[in-house]
């Protein structure tokens, strides 16, 4: 059987990228060192399989159909499809499709209905992070897509049982499989609306407090201060996926600081 | 509330071609979208609360971004200087 492990997290943000170099020296060697702790840990956790838990930026999906959550079922991801993401060392990552299909199954038989794509497009929110993780060798790939920027979104509880569901899934696949988790975002940001720039020290603080203390707390807390802490504040959800699949318990934080420079309050996790 | 055709024509900015085509000739590519008068306006005048209402707001960073306004400005305008 396979088996978890670890689930770990880390903010995300094109300007990680665009404005790397007006990021003040102190920041940037801090934001470094912690996407880089992030890489030795998932490294030492030896994952042959990644799920990585993020929302879609427009890459995928459109008003036409924009899925709760989709799950990649694809032998190979594409690589980001930004033009400001073309330095990014891989066009195509692997997938692995027999896993992620059993994922997919297993969440139908116990009542979640994903969507499935055999072809995603993975942008700067899964890519950046790996990027700067720089990984020695890059697992296999199964993308979990959670709408995060386009109401309505899956309720904060459901995100919380959606990773219990990827644990079980791991945890029944008949092969030999080491399966990490990757949730990418948050935490407070606000993007293209009146806010845009504000950073919620003190809302993510708590948050960070509340993976700490039981899921109800942490759900209400959440609840409570979402609408009010910017649109890019509900990327907390994929760490809620990773939380749930953690058992609830674990959290450790590697690092976080408010990033003015790159717009986010940038936060990074594990989870043993 | 959302305008499907401004949301569209954002969407579809993120193709590099499309992009470098609406710079050239920015009224030849809105004509293929279904475009009030209003938002046209809106559109010519970077009025970006005006957009704000009828689109996702990473899709109108997105796009102010592609025109080659960077974050700052976008943000002065969004709240209205």
């Amino acid at each position: 059987m396979a088996e978890f492990a670890g689930a770990f997290a880390a903010s995300h943000g094109p300007l990680l990228v665009r404005e790397w170099e007006s990021i003040p020296a102190d920041q940037k060697q801090r934001l470094t060192r912690a996407f880089q702790e992030l890489g030795k840990r998932m490294s030492a956790a030896r994952p042959d399989v990644l799920v990585t838990v993020s929302p879609d930026h427009w890459a995928n999906f459109f008003l036409d159909n924009y899925p709760a959550v989709c799950i990649g079922v694809g032998e190979t991801n594409e690589g980001p499809p930004e033009p400001w993401m073309k330095a990014y060392p891989h066009q195509k990552l692997a997938g692995h499709a027999a896993f992620a299909m059993h994922v997919a199954e297993e969440a139908l038989r116990q009542g979640f209905e994903p969507s499935i794509s055999h072809r995603l497009k993975l942008d700067h929110g899964t890519c950046i992070p790996l990027w700067r993780m720089q990984l020695a060798k890059m697992p296999a790939l199964v993308p979990m897509l959670v709408n995060s920027i386009e109401p309505p979104m899956p309720s904060l509880a459901r995100c919380l049982e959606w990773g219990k569901l990827l644990r079980k899934a791991i945890e029944s696949f008949p092969g030999n499989l080491r399966v990490g988790i990757l949730a990418t975002g948050g935490l407070s940001h606000s993007i293209g609306e009146k806010t845009m720039g504000a950073i919620h020290e003190d809302f993510d603080r708590e948050t960070i407090k509340r993976f700490s203390s039981s899921e109800k707390s942490l759900v209400d807390y959440l609840s409570q201060e979402l609408p009010s802490r910017g649109n890019g504040s509900e990327e907390v959800r994929n760490w809620l996926v990773a939380h749930g699949a953690a058992g609830g318990r674990g959290f450790d934080l590697v690092d976080y600081l408010p990033v003015p420079a790159v717009i986010v309050g940038c936060g990074f996790a594990s989870w043993g | 509330m959302r305008d499907y055709w401004l949301s569209k024509l954002f969407f579809d900015l993120q193709q590099p071609a499309l992009a470098a085509e609406f710079k050239a000739n920015r009224d030849s590519v809105l004509a293929r979208y279904s475009l009030s008068p209003e938002v046209q306006d809106a559109i010519r005048e970077n009025n970006a609360p005006f957009l704000a209402e009828r689109t996702n707001a990473y899709l109108l960073r997105y796009y102010f971004f592609t025109i080659g306004l960077k974050d700052a400005e976008f943000i002065q305008r969004l709240r209205g200087g």
